[in-house]
């Protein structure tokens, strides 16, 4: 027998369901990986008939508690209830039976394959191609999702692959559906026929449906039901009619923002270092880049704040020469720099600080000297040959400056702490800094005592003309040193506080996508 | 026979073997198994199925014999690298030179077997490809069988679309239900079941005996022969007929009466093999995820 999922099973005894309990209920789940405590103690219920949006920043566990749900994460306490039953959920296969489907942040299709395969793939029986495109068809008139389903999805835009996702989930009749941030990728007018197709989902069918998002206005437009979650837990649960959108900010931030420790150092200067025009970009298809615009001036350290998929990664990528740009240009120093050309910001004097030190910043098995040098052998090398002795020399300074423990120039960078390493990054990358540095996620995997070493820095920098551009999902790094805060929201400015106008709920209502 | 017909005859013999093998290897690939361990499959198939066949006085038996000798040192390759997670390339090299060992150790007989030939009546006397096409030992015809069949395996079954989806997208696969270990593992062992019969063909109906070491590096040309092929099943079909045609060169000239420096002829598919290798491999149309290892939560 032909069909798109295994059979929902059974009522286990004599429990059958529930048709009034709600869709499910999540009751005490708790997850930890590692170190990290990304879901404690969370509960929630969700109602048929009702689109349930869940709110957080970055990390706050949103996509961590709905795998559970899905199967892809075991949690490590706690209950799931579907339809009133107690299940556990071991895979997404049984996730699939349950009547659960899941629309994943990053896409979840296999990009080889054509649409019609990645709509059967994960059902059962006879491979039917034929049927398999009518279905779709039939789900796709039904919703107004028009997809070919004998395209490639290689070959699909971003949409076109949601779309696609859309009518897998959709297929296979699921009681609860969920969508991991589905709008953060498409354009205004997209976004809202989402949300309307949502809406007949449950509406038509009384069906559930889980709605992530960080968007203020889309939840408060969109649901009818909102649980705003940080840090691993659920704050608050708000009804559609009590939705205060300001609430919902501050509640997603935090109530209170640390205090900025010290005066960021220094005086800006009148001299504009660094100026990104109206720069749109695309990666992997996704329109990352939207017309953003930022100026950095001399002596300035700007915080760029924003969620996932706000354009943060792509500003760092672009001032890595990693990313070129669609239309818009980039100077530094008054001077045109080509977006995209590898090497060429470097050059042009502006010097980054990966968010991933580990994979992009280092070679592991290479020396700490060597690593300390690896970008810019100018000053270690003479007639085109590196000299031992310098190399040396340098490394041994760089390493009493910060304070890199354990080392010595010919330890091998993978003999290292992961804190020391980071360190080792910085260093390097810190000293090559000319007109501008990029530090991306200044603080993470440091302790208490490299990060104020590292801001410490970083002020030293500012203070010497150099423009500083602080991209952090951690607010208390860009309040603690930033003279300015700009907040992206889909690939563009959406706002800009200063440290005196830096108060949460603007900062959440800025983070959430709503210009003031 | 002329020179063509000789060096066309033997290019298809020698061939065979490595058709069979390269079956298997091409639907392990396409589930993101890589199976360095191809070269140990077939020596050890090639040491078991020719001591079937001695034992039982059968061929067909002998292949069946191989086959399953192929099966066991996949399913030493396929718990340790898809249910244990050992890196799959330590993991086949170890076996490489663990079977080359102990086929070399344990003594096998010395009496040839002789392996029947189907002759097209007629058609086998067709000028020039006659011989290649019409007249060889049975077991060459069951490609004939296999290779479609695989075919239709891999492109018109859910498990077909399942292990492609495995090679291409494990983590789509996962998310959609299907069991991305279980459906390697599977891959791997049915490539075991063919190295079999391609070590057991070379054994039993080509040599009639064996060697030690007789595969000699025929897993490896596999190999590469999935890689000229851009992981299509028909190029790595055709890939194994080049470097048969290559091999079937290196015996071929001396005989005609060229005269080459032997060890340089018996390089020869090798270096094409390599040649091909770097000329192709950057078209990268291989699997996503060939040889990249798949676990549930890591992001
Ligand atoms: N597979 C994983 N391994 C380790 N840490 C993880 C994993 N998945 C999530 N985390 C951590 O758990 C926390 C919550 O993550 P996530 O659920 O993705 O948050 P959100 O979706 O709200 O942005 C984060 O700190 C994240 O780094
Ligand atoms: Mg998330």
């Amino acid at each position: 027998m032909r069909s798109f999922g295994r059979p929902v099973r059974a009522a286990r005894g004599a429990e059958a369901p529930d048709a009034d309990a709600p869709a499910v209920q999540l009751q005490g789940l708790t997850k930890r990986f590692g170190p990290v405590l990304a879901c404690a103690d969370v509960s929630m219920t969700v109602l048929r008939g009702r689109i349930h949006g869940l709110l957080g920043q970055n990390g706050a566990g949103k996509t961590t508690l709905m795998r559970m749900l899905a199967g892809l994460v075991r949690p490590d306490a706690g209950r799931i209830l579907v339809a009133g039953r107690p299940v556990t959920v071991t895979d997404p296969a049984t996730a699939t039976a349950l009547g659960i489907a899941m629309v994943h942040q990053h896409f979840s299709l296999v990009g080889r394959l054509r649409v019609w395969e990645n709509v059967a793939l994960g059902g059962r029986g006879r491979l039917d191609s034929r049927w398999t495109r009518r279905e779709i068809g039939r789900v796709a008139d039904g919703y107004g999702l028009l997809v070919d389903p004998d395209r490639r999805v290689d070959e699909l835009t971003t949409s076109e692959r949601q779309r696609v996702e859309l009518v897998k989930c959709l297929i296979r009749a699921p009681q609860v559906l969920i969508l991991d941030e589905p709008t953060s990728t498409l354009t205004p007018p997209e976004a809202r026929h989402l949300l309307s197709v949502l809406r007949r989902v449950v509406s038509d069918e009384s069906r559930a449906v889980v709605l992530i998002s960080h968007d203020l206005d889309e939840l408060a437009h969109a649901a009818d039901e909102v649980t705003v979650m940080r840090d691993g837990a659920v704050l608050a649960r708000r009804s559609a009619a009590e939705v205060d959108v300001g609430e919902l900010g501050r509640l997603m931030v935090g109530d209170q923002l640390p205090a900025a420790v010290a005066a960021p150092a220094g005086e800006p200067r009148e001299q504009v270092r660094l100026r990104i025009r109206d720069a749109w970009a695309t990666q992997a298809r996704r329109p990352v880049l939207r017309g953003l615009d930022l100026r950095v001036r001399a002596g300035e350290i700007v915080g760029v704040a924003g969620v996932e998929g706000s354009g943060q990664g792509a500003l760092a990528d672009l001032l890595s020469s990693l990313l070129p740009l669609d239309r818009g240009n980039v100077e530094v120093d008054g001077n045109p720099v080509p977006p995209g050309r590898p090497g060429a910001m470097q050059r042009a004097g502006v010097g980054v600080v990966p968010e991933d030190r580990h994979v992009s910043g280092c070679v592991l098995d290479m020396s700490v000297a060597e690593n300390l040098a690896m970008t810019d052998l100018g000053p270690v090398s003479r007639w085109g040959f590196v000299s031992r002795g310098r190399l040396r020399q340098r490394a041994e300074a760089t390493i009493r400056e910060f304070a890199i423990g354990g080392a010595s120039p010919d330890t091998p960078l993978r003999l290292l702490s992961g804190g020391n390493q980071q360190r080792v990054v910085l260093a390097r990358e810190l000293g090559a800094a000319a007109s501008v540095l990029v530090v991306a996620q200044p603080t993470r995997g440091l302790d208490a005592a490299a990060v104020e070493h590292v801001f410490a820095r970083i002020g030293g920098l500012a203070a010497q003309g150099v423009a500083v551009l602080l991209i952090s999902s951690d607010l208390a790094d860009i309040r603690r040193l930033a003279h300015r805060i700009v907040v992206l929201h889909r690939g563009a400015v959406v706002g800009e506080l200063t440290q005196a106008t830096a108060d949460p709920q603007r900062l959440g209502l800025l983070l959430g996508g709503r210009p003031e | 026979m002329t020179g063509l017909e000789l060096v066309l005859a033997s290019a298809l013999r020698l061939s065979v073997p490595l058709l069979f093998a390269a079956l298997g290897e091409w639907i392990a690939e396409r589930a993101g198994a890589l199976n360095v361990s191809l070269e140990g499959m077939m020596l050890a198939a090639a040491f078991g199925g020719y001591v079937g066949a001695v034992a039982t006085g059968s061929s067909a038996l002998g292949l069946l014999c191989a086959a399953a000798t192929g099966l066991s040192v996949a399913l030493a390759q396929s718990g340790m690298s898809y249910r244990l997670t050992v890196d799959a390339n330590v993991v086949g090299l170890t076996l490489n030179v663990l079977v080359l060992g102990l086929t070399s150790y344990l003594p096998a007989p010395t009496e040839p077997v002789d392996v029947p030939h189907l002759t097209v009546p007629g058609l086998s006397a067709l000028p020039v490809v006659g011989g290649a096409l019409f007249d060889q030992p049975w077991p060459a015809y069951l490609l004939l069988g296999l290779a479609p069949a695989l075919w239709w395996v891999g492109y018109r079954t859910r498990w077909g679309l399942e292990l492609r989806a495995c090679g291409d997208g494990p983590r789509a696969a996962d998310a959609s239900g299907v069991d991305v270990p279980r459906r390697r593992r599977q891959a791997v062992l049915v490539c075991g079941a063919f190295a079999g019969l391609g070590g057991g063909y070379l054994a039993v109906a080509e040599v009639g005996l064996f060697n030690p070491n007789m595969t000699a590096g025929r897993g490896y040309l596999v190999l590469a022969a999935v890689i000229f092929g851009g992981w299509t099943l028909r190029g790595t079909l055709a890939g194994c007929l080049l470097f048969g045609a290559a091999d079937a060169m290196r015996l071929a000239l001396p005989a005609l009466g060229y005269q080459f420096n032997p060890q340089l002829l018996l390089a020869t598919p090798y270096l094409l093999a390599l040649l091909t290798m770097t000329v192709l491999a950057r078209r990268g149309h291989g699997p996503a995820a060939l040889g990249v290892p798949f676990r549930r939560g890591l992001t």
